[in-house]
């Protein structure tokens, strides 16, 4: 059962890691702000301008 | 305990060995894919814990003690100390796209055996450690990019030769990558609704994100797998009425400058518009597919239905010319071995590495997985009845314009079809037709079909399983589509901002628009050239873009090798120089064969004779005449980029030569540029 969740746990990590959810929330505690639209906009406006000047692979 | 552990390495060891031998001598009878499954798994499992493990000791020296950037420059955005497992599961997303699922597909007209060892052999000794050694070298470099570390280590021709290569790569991947995805939708209106549907999906989560529901990317993405779903019932729907169906079957002509339409503008929109949304939902399904082919291919272990080796390891092969050395190893690259595994190794990976250690199952590690996704291809590809396999991929320029005369050519050949069976398929999958379906897609997805058809639904639903198959390939082929145009238009204005300022802007929409129409037209035009080419695009595109890819690996190599020697001297230096020299000649015999090859099907050169003396000789209707000169004029276009590569490629490998020369006879002082050792503090609860 604790292999199970720890599996779980993995899975989610990396689906949020992929959908950048895991960043928002770095971002959040880095700069002590709490969740809201403009914060969000603010966040992922930066991390899609930086994360679409790099190559995507074949 | 040890004696143990010897015992079941040993015990592994052998069972690779084993596997590989039963695939490498079995003749004439058909075998199990569980063969190959396991000959993969058994010598991955002993490069891993062998190769992998003696490169990160006794070459790398990798400590966990020391603090990695992700530690040492932690800001909470780029630089964020993370789970392995986690980052092992982004940096695979990364990595992975249609090239080690298009590339064996290929490949296969070669037969089974050939592809499967360069799979395996290629990605243990060569692919994983061109990944991992990169991913350990940016690392070591506070996560500088490839390109840095090439100018740092080699010199400045080395770095400006490697911003151009990647830029050429570039072209020519997103017009092959189109091509692909043109030739899986022509004449096709089920597949066509299906991925028209999915623009205003993207559309749709945008504005979901950015406004109904900021952030909930998750929610986001599953709501658009369920609409992504419904729109390949629709499309049936769509496929089965006589009025609209028309409306959605386009020619190869239109579907390209569709896709060319469609790129200009996903570079240009908002990112969150159209580019992110699809980006997300893209990585997910990519994700979901591969599991699924993975499990569908152990529960299924199909029979392979063609031979080891078939009649075309002479160069004749209709899908692309050339013997198997050595266009097997540049056709099958993403699976064995990718030059652009190098630029995401040196990209947001090394960022992120907790501890030094962690570099071995996420740099090595995702490769193997890479490579393992490469041979589940190859087993969908292997698995279709031959005839079947070259009737879809052949073109009609080979086999003849109708199905009765291309299924005598192919039956001619040894491998039997009717007109009668390829209808029945048709009919079977909702496809008017899948002659002449050139560029590997089509031919995937009816063996992903087969298998997914095999273990759920059975036949009834082998229509939708193969248009799933078909979204899944167009869905990732048009997010590179779409993400590599902004990428090169990104690398081309900061070329032109040293030549012209305004244009270097990249918060000028006159700049943006401008910059990126001369992208998109660049891949554009290559990708027009394939779609009226009468050999189908696919002979003379997939070669220079396989030609590209591993010529950008050999200068990943390059840098891998210098870096070696600065740290060891010779001592370990043939770990990354054997895949380099490996590379290197096959890349440019490739390369040398498709310029000056005295046969028609194979060199630019003399196909563009062959056409200008039909010119001459006025054995060409009236009609032709014009696009005759453009097909002389395409094949001198080839030449020089292939030419071109094999230029920059020799440049910066002569110039890497000469370092190493330098550093091994004493007269170059040794500057490695590696950051100094700082002790780690990261806890094991911080991550």
């Amino acid at each position: 059962m604790r292999i199970m969740r720890s599996v779980w746990r993995v899975v989610i990590g990396i689906l949020r890691e992929i959908s950048d959810q895991n960043a928002y929330d770095r971002h959040l505690r880095a700069h002590c702000a709490s969740h809201s639209p403009e914060e969000w906009r603010r966040f992922i406006d930066e991390r899609l301008r930086s994360k679409f000047e790099r190559a995507k692979c074949c | 305990m040890k004696l143990a552990g010897h015992i079941l390495w040993g015990v592994v060891s052998v069972a690779a060995a084993f596997c590989l031998g039963t695939i490498a001598v079995n003749r004439g009878e058909h075998i199990n894919s569980m063969w190959i499954v396991m000959a993969a798994v058994c010598t991955y499992t002993v490069g891993y814990r062998f190769y992998a493990k003696f490169i990160a000791a006794k070459v790398m020296a990798l400590d966990n003690q020391r603090a990695t950037p992700a530690e040492r420059l932690r800001d909470g955005h780029d630089f964020e100390p993370t789970n392995k497992w986690i980052l092992f599961g982004h940096h695979f997303a990364a990595i992975a796209g249609p090239g080690p699922l298009v590339g064996p597909t290929l490949a296969a007209q070669f037969g089974y055996l050939p592809s499967a060892l360069w799979i395996i052999i290629g990605a243990v000794l060569g692919g994983c450690v061109q990944d991992f050694v990169i991913l350990f070298c940016s690392m070591r470099r506070d996560g500088k990019p490839l390109g840095r570390m090439a100018r740092e280590e080699i010199g400045k021709v080395g770095g400006f030769t490697a911003l151009l290569t990647v830029f050429l790569i570039m072209i020519i991947l997103l017009a092959v990558v189109g091509l692909v995805v043109v030739n899986a939708l022509k004449g096709s209106p089920w597949g066509t609704f299906t991925i028209v549907a999915i623009m205003p999906i993207a559309l749709f989560m945008g504005i979901y994100l950015r406004f109904l529901r900021p952030g909930k990317v998750l929610e986001c993405s599953a709501i658009g797998f369920v609409l992504v779903v419904g729109s390949i019932f629709a499309g049936q729907a769509v496929s089965n009425s006589p009025t609209l169906a028309p409306i959605f079957t386009f020619s190869a002509t239109t579907l390209a400058i569709m896709v060319i339409c469609y790129g200009f503008l996903a570079s240009t929109l908002p990112v969150w518009m159209l580019l992110a949304p699809r980006d997300y939902l893209a990585t997910f399904v990519k994700l979901g597919v591969v599991m699924l082919l993975g499990l569908g291919v152990i529960a299924v272990h199909p029979t392979l239905q063609l031979p080891a080796l078939t009649r075309f390891v002479d160069g004749t092969g209709p899908i692309f010319a050339g013997k198997i050395f050595p266009f097997c190893f540049i056709t099958i690259a993403c699976g064995a071995i990718s030059g652009f595994h190098s630029l995401i190794s040196s990209g947001t990976t090394p960022k992120m590495i907790a501890r030094e250690w962690n570099a071995r199952p996420i740099g090595y590690g995702s490769m193997v997985l890479e490579s393992f996704v490469a041979v589940m291809a190859l087993v969908a590809a292997c698995s279709l009845q031959p005839g079947v396999y070259f009737s879809v991929n052949s073109p009609a320029g080979i086999v003849g314009t109708t199905p009765e005369t291309a299924t005598a050519t192919i039956t001619g050949w040894g491998y039997p079809v009717t007109p009668a069976d390829m209808s029945d398929l048709s009919n079977t999958v909702g496809e008017q037709s899948l002659f002449y379906r050139t560029g590997g897609a089509p031919s995937l997805a009816l063996g992903m079909a087969h298998i997914f058809a095999s273990t759920l639904g059975g036949k009834a639903i082998l229509g939708f399983w193969y248009h799933f198959a078909i979204m899944f390939e167009a869905l990732f082929i048009l997010t590179i589509i779409d993400a590599g145009t902004r990428v090169g238009r990104f690398m081309l204005q900061d070329m032109l901002g040293h030549i012209s300022k305004p244009l270097g802007q990249t918060k000028s929409l006159p700049a943006v628009a401008l910059v990126s129409a001369v992208v998109v037209l660049s891949w554009g035009y290559f990708l027009y050239q394939g779609v009226r080419d009468p050999l189908g695009g696919i002979n003379s595109l997939w070669p220079l873009f396989g030609i590209a890819n591993q010529l950008l690996a050999a200068i990943a190599l390059c840098v891998a090798t210098t870096i070696f020697v600065k740290m060891h001297h010779a001592k370990f230096m043939w770990i990354t120089c054997a895949p380099l020299a490996w590379l290197v000649v096959v890349c440019f015999t490739a390369g040398w064969q498709k310029i000056f090859s005295d046969q028609p099907r194979l060199g630019f050169l003399a196909d563009a004779a062959r056409l200008q003396s039909l010119l001459d000789s006025g054995k060409v209707a009236a009609a032709n005449v014009s696009a005759t000169h453009t097909q002389i004029f395409n094949n001198y276009l080839d030449a020089v980029m292939c030419g071109l590569f094999m230029v920059l490629v020799g440049t910066i490998l002569i110039d890497s030569m000469r370092v190493w020369y330098g550093v091994l006879r004493g007269t170059r002082t040794v500057q490695v540029s590696e950051t100094p050792f700082v002790l780690s503090r990261l806890q094991p609860e911080e991550l």
